[in-house]
């Protein structure tokens, strides 16, 4: 397959998984806080078409969906009918609903806190090969204080200095914040392993002693090197990120309820009862398959661009 | 007459002491079972000590009264006192002083002999303020401690500083030590340390139907049956039956759970209702039966943060305060709160809606004649325009000054059904206009705002009474209380009916007629529900499982839920 | 010798360091180990605060710090206030366990990644490239959690596995063979667990660093004098990638003591992941600082020793400062 092509095809099938998402105002039917209380752990509704007319089943009674009903979502049923595609969770809540709100919030978290975490590992792996000396043993010795730290008490720590209830805008940048500026450490030893090794090839060496500056050796030679540990490192942190805020909701700081993501959705899903009984609460799991496939195929693209 | 009433329930229930080898044992009649086999009991957590006087956590306990014994106990199926190693008791007119006879010719799990000495040490031990024992406390009648003194080798005298209407049911759950192994190590200051889990199980000597056996890090804890126990059956055979008990650690409720279904661990204790829900699919082909035992001693509810704010509290604060300081601002809360709604989508019906703050399972003590509460829109609707909130155009409620009200709830984020019940309330506050946020905050963070920093708007949390009686929860009730929760340690009340409810509750605690005790308390739980201090939600059914061929197996609603008769368990025939 | 000297001096001072910092974060966090009690209607505020006078927890900040220091220099790391035991033998007891969980997924993670990513990487864009690739994307997309989870659900509707734990019921009757097979056996799920947490991040690395040494001059060269592609993969291409794969040698390394933590816990395997997230819970605060210490020293050693593979195998660095 050409490259053209496959780039053509990536892009499409990541605006195809990811639009959803961001239109989730438009394309969910319910808001994600709607509790249908007569309703919980409501099963996936069955779909069935007749004459090319889609219905689902509510309690035993078909009732016809409609495109566009008029309230401003992509589709929906009329009043006494309920459509729960993915089934609901334990307070009657449209899991389809809270499918796509929580996947914008919990890709917003992943792709913010993996920049975070790329940028100051990027910084502080370049500086530290670089340079070498003090500047690489203070970043070096200090990340490793940083990965030994514990967390956990350090979050249970600072979280009393903070306010109790933290605003919609906080609560998202929060948890995007921690986990990024946690996880700079592991990048940071790999770039810093790429550019001590890059920094004594023939044509770094030879820019020198052309008497090229720091700056631009470092931005013309160094970086270059670094793009494929940058990228790999990428798209693992971005999945990884994206369910951290599971374990940071423990501590009040994830994501405010009623609100959804897929970190908190996950976590109702991963108990026994869940797994015998309501498994359609699993279905963020498996929409995260298809944004990681998205990424991988990204990654692909840009690490075979810089070869050709 | 009281002392009378409890008695006679004593005498029907217990069963005349026979002399047999064993001494005065004491004969269970109507019990019958075979002996032998191994009991795999799950547990949640680990425990972390076998000693008595220093263990406060809740897996440490249940270890612990399997390998010791006390001299009153509660029977758990009847809730009523009855004899253990005290084989009868006699009590002065006055209620304040006690002569308890102890049983003869018991031993301890290393073939000692237990005597008055044994329990007037024990006593010296939970009292002395150098240990510190936690249940020194439970000792203490208006902080004066109770005496204890030997009258002969098997009469010990039990002097209270001041009468109290339920003294037998103090002794329940008090371990008796062994004074021949703890006294040398009480004198070198050094019992704390004693009887950890890596203790010698010849060390750890108990009165209990079981003695240790084995520890195993991480994993189990090994019990073995006390050759030298004080109970035999219907037919003089000895108990216990079984001859082992395993406790297993699981780690998490889930893992539990799946111990439980993979028939690995043979009984599972207090699982929440989905795991019931979950495990019934399974119960025919794996060979358990689960059983409702009904409401429990736990209660649920939401309160307000009504402390005195120190002085650099933020004014925002101060604002909302006064809003929680409204009786009618609370009724309005409390009567727009779906109660059935949380029974049903929480604990998928099982628990009981509350009308008072006394859990369910305490039934003879609820005060029947308080009104049910049925949730009504326009009721909490009317409260609020009555007290001067009105709504904005947009829907939001407006308090008298015209802000909107907002404020948050606290609740353990290590439960998720106080969560989802948070949740749910959320939403029906929102039905009024108020803009509530919930917070899930880890356990220690959240004991540590609402009786430390006092921190927080509002918190939903549940209590578990140790006992069937009002007397546990004095501490929640009276105001100078530490656990007075919506505004513990007060020097004097701080308001008139904190001040009422605390005569109330210190006159019923010396008040002997059950009658007369009752009438007090229902009192106090009507000046409860006018003020809402504490808005009640619901009390959760005790929910167990067993393997079929258990036999005698009788789970109770209170605390050893289901191993509270341990020594008349065994496995029929066709199980082992 | 003398930079290896150097180094272990810097771990020494960055555990003070960190011992420092542990220390002044149990100062402001919320709450001690008795605050709990409060919880509890059965015992009152005068006693709680007289227990944690005993345990000499509300003496201030700079003198309990010296005290530890002291005492750690005599090899004594505290007493667990809700064991009423020392440290030491609660971590001796359980870090067995741990290390021969994570010993075994780290080995596994590597011996099949490693090989997988260079498989994946010499047949870049075909069919079997893109099958891992999806493989990939779909371990990453399910959290360790709900996998270990939904692992342990399986085992038991099978019975394919046994329901967690580290031995069976009837261990001690067992001979030695039987009891090697029995551990093993029950550490089948939470191994699975942790590899598939970690293959995929080193198969991407492996790929990549391969895929960078690929379109180098000499490897160019190499295939236009046509040595075999095996030969050509193993003893020319894999030496050059390793790079990026050496400084994750040192990560991995240095979390075998704290890469297991969640998995125990779901498990129930009797390591110290339990323990440490109980003693965090309970403000059990020697227990977690003896902890920290400890995965710190690993973490330590672990970046030390890539840091010398590092100039050992990278034939491109070549100065030890």
């Amino acid at each position: 397959m050409n490259r053209r092509w496959r780039i053509g095809l990536t892009s499409i099938f990541i605006a195809l998984v990811v639009a959803p998402l961001l239109l989730a105002g438009f394309v969910a039917p319910y808001p994600y806080a709607e509790q249908h209380r007569e309703y919980p752990y409501a099963p996936p509704a069955a779909v069935r078409f007749v004459k090319a007319r889609p219905f689902v089943e509510v309690g035993g009674r078909w009732c016809e969906v409609r495109l566009l009903p008029g309230n401003g979502r992509l589709f929906g049923v009329a009043a006494p009918c309920v459509i729960f595609l993915s089934g609901t969770d334990g307070n009657g809540r449209d899991v389809f609903s809270r499918l796509l709100y929580g996947g914008r919030i919990s890709l917003m978290t992943g792709l913010l806190s993996a920049f975070l975490s790329l940028a100051l590992g990027l910084a502080a792996g370049v500086v530290a090969g670089y340079f070498g000396g003090w500047p690489d043993w203070l970043l070096m010795r200090g990340g490793e204080l940083v990965m030994a730290l514990p967390w956990l008490y350090l979050l249970l720590a600072t979280r009393a200095l903070l306010p109790l209830h933290i605003s919609a805008v906080e609560a998202f940048v929060w948890p995007a914040a921690i986990i990024g500026a946690v996880g700079w450490v592991r990048p940071a030893r790999l770039i810093r392993g790429v550019v001590l090794s890059g920094k004594e090839r023939g044509f770094v060496l030879a820019a020198r002693g052309f008497g090229a500056g720091h700056a631009y050796l470092i931005r013309r030679h160094l970086l270059p090197l670094t793009g494929s540990v940058v990228v790999t490192q990428a798209t693992v942190l971005i999945p990884l990120y994206m369910l951290a805020e599971m374990s940071l909701s423990f501590l009040g700081l994830g994501v405010e309820e009623p609100m959804p993501s897929w970190g908190n959705m996950l976590t109702e899903a991963s108990h026994y009862h869940a797994l015998i009984l309501h498994r359609w609460l699993l279905a963020p799991g498996v929409a995260a398959i298809p944004v990681l496939l998205g990424f991988l195929l990204l990654a692909d693209i840009l690490l075979d661009g810089r070869h050709d | 007459m009281l002392f009378l009433r409890y008695f006679g329930a004593v005498v029907l229930v217990v069963l005349t002491p026979v002399s047999g080898a064993s001494g005065d044992a004491l004969v269970l009649s109507g019990v019958t079972g075979e002996r032998g086999g191994t009991l795999v009991f799950g547990q949640r957590n680990e425990p972390k000590t076998f000693n008595p006087v220093i263990a406060a956590d809740a897996a440490s306990r249940e270890l612990i009264l399997r390998v010791m014994a006390d001299l009153i106990h509660i029977n758990r199926a009847t809730q009523l006192t009855e004899p253990a190693l005290a084989k009868s008791w006699t009590v002065s007119h006055d209620g304040l002083h006690y002569v308890l006879s102890l049983r003869r010719g018991v031993r301890f799990s290393d073939g000692q002999p237990f005597t008055a000495d044994d329990v007037v040490f024990s006593f010296q031990v939970y009292l002395d303020e150098k240990v510190r024992s936690p249940q020194r406390d439970l000792l203490l009648l208006e902080g004066k401690p109770i005496s204890v003194r030997k009258l002969d080798s098997y009469r010990v005298a039990v002097d209270l500083p001041r009468p109290y209407a339920v003294a037998e049911r103090l002794f329940d759950g008090l371990a008796i030590l062994p004074r021949h192994i703890l006294e040398p190590v009480y004198r070198e200051g050094k019992l704390a340390q004693a009887w950890n889990l890596s203790s010698l199980p010849t060390e750890v000597v108990g009165l209990g139907p079981f003695r240790f056996k084995q520890f195993l890090a991480g994993q189990r804890v090994v019990l073995e049956r006390n050759p030298y126990y004080w109970k035999v059956d219907q037919a003089g055979i000895q108990l216990p039956y079984l001859s082992e008990v395993d406790l297993e650690f699981a780690g998490s409720e889930d893992t539990q759970v799946l111990r439980f279904q993979d028939g690995q661990s043979d009984v599972i204790s207090r699982m929440s209702a989905r795991n019931f829900a979950a495990l019934e699919k399974d119960r025919v082909r794996r060979g358990y039966a689960l059983s409702d035992v009904g409401p429990g001693l736990e209660y649920s509810f939401l309160f307000f943060n009504l402390n005195e704010l120190p002085e650099g509290a933020s004014p925002e604060v101060v604002a909302r305060q006064r809003l929680f300081r409204r009786a009618s601002f609370r009724r309005a809360v409390s009567v727009a709160i779906d109660r059935e709604a949380l029974v049903r989508l929480v604990y998928l019906g099982r628990a009981a809606a509350l009308s008072t703050p006394v859990p369910l399972g305490d039934k003879a003590w609820v005060n029947a004649k308080l009104p049910h509460i049925v949730r009504s829109l326009p009721q909490a609707h009317q409260a609020l325009a009555a007290a001067g909130f009105s709504r904005a155009p947009d829907g939001a409620l407006l308090d008298p000054e015209g802000k909107p009200v907002e404020f948050s709830i606290i609740t353990s984020a290590g439960n998720t059904e106080r969560l989802q019940m948070a949740t749910l309330i959320q939403d029906d506050l929102k039905q009024l206009g108020m803009n509530v946020h919930v917070v899930p905050l880890e356990f220690g963070s959240l004991v540590n705002r609402v009786f430390q920093t006092h921190d927080y708007e509002a918190c939903l949390m549940s209590l578990i009474d140790s006992d069937a009686d009002p007397n546990p929860d004095m501490a929640v009730w009276l105001s100078s209380a530490g656990n007075h929760l919506w505004h513990p340690e007060q020097k004097t009340p701080a308001t008139p009916w904190e001040g009422d409810i605390d005569r109330l509750m210190r006159e019923q605690m010396v008040t002997r007629n059950r009658n007369e005790r009752k009438r007090i308390f229902d009192r106090v739980q009507e000046i409860l529900m006018e003020n809402l201090p504490l808005i009640p939600l619901l009390s959760p059914d005790i929910l167990v499982g067993a393997k079929n061929g258990l036999g005698n197996f009788r789970p109770a609603m209170m605390d050893h839920y289901v191993l509270w008769n341990i020594e008349e368990l065994y496995w029929r025939a066709e199980a082992r | 010798m003398k930079y290896l000297g150097w180094r272990l001096l810097h771990g020494v001072g960055l555990l003070a360091l960190l011992s420092l910092l542990s220390f002044m974060l149990s100062q402001v966090a919320s709450g001690d180990f008795y605050s709990q009690l409060r919880n509890d209607p059965r015992i009152s505020p005068e006693t709680v605060a007289a227990l944690r006078a005993q345990a000499g927890i509300d003496r201030p900040f700079p003198i309990r710090y010296a005290a530890w220091i002291v005492a750690v220099s005599r090899g004594d790391f505290g007493y667990s206030l809700a064991y009423h035991r020392p440290v030491a033998p609660l971590l001796e007891e359980r870090i067995g366990a741990t290390l021969i969980l994570t010993g075994a997924a780290t080995l596994t993670t590597w011996l099949i990644a490693v090989p997988l990513g260079i498989w994946s990487a010499a047949r870049r864009g075909k069919w079997g490239d893109r099958v891992s690739t999806v493989a990939v994307s779909l371990v990453l997309a399910v959290p360790d959690l709900v996998l270990a989870i939904a692992l342990l659900v399986l085992s038991v509707q099978t019975g394919w596995l046994p329901a967690g734990g580290k031995i069976s019921r009837g261990y001690a009757q067992m001979g030695s063979i039987q009891q090697l097979r029995d551990v093993a056996w029950h550490m089948v799920l939470p191994v699975t667990v942790l590899v598939a947490g970690s293959t995929p991040v080193l198969i991407r690395h492996t790929r990549a660093s391969i895929l960078e040494v690929m379109e180098a001059p000499f490897a160019m060269s190499a295939r236009a004098q046509g040595i075999p592609r095996r030969r050509l993969l193993y003893r020319h291409l894999l030496p050059a990638a390793l790079n990026p794969l050496i400084s994750l040698l040192g990560l991995s390394l240095g979390s075998l003591l704290s890469a297991s933590l969640l998995v125990e816990i779901v498990t129930g395997w009797p390591g110290l992941g339990p323990l440490f997230l109980e003693a965090v819970m309970a403000r059990d605060f020697a227990v977690v600082l003896a902890v920290v210490m400890l995965s710190a020293a690993f973490l330590f050693i672990g970046n030390l020793v890539a840091d010398l593979l590092l100039y050992r195998f990278d034939p491109r660095i070549r100065t030890v400062d």
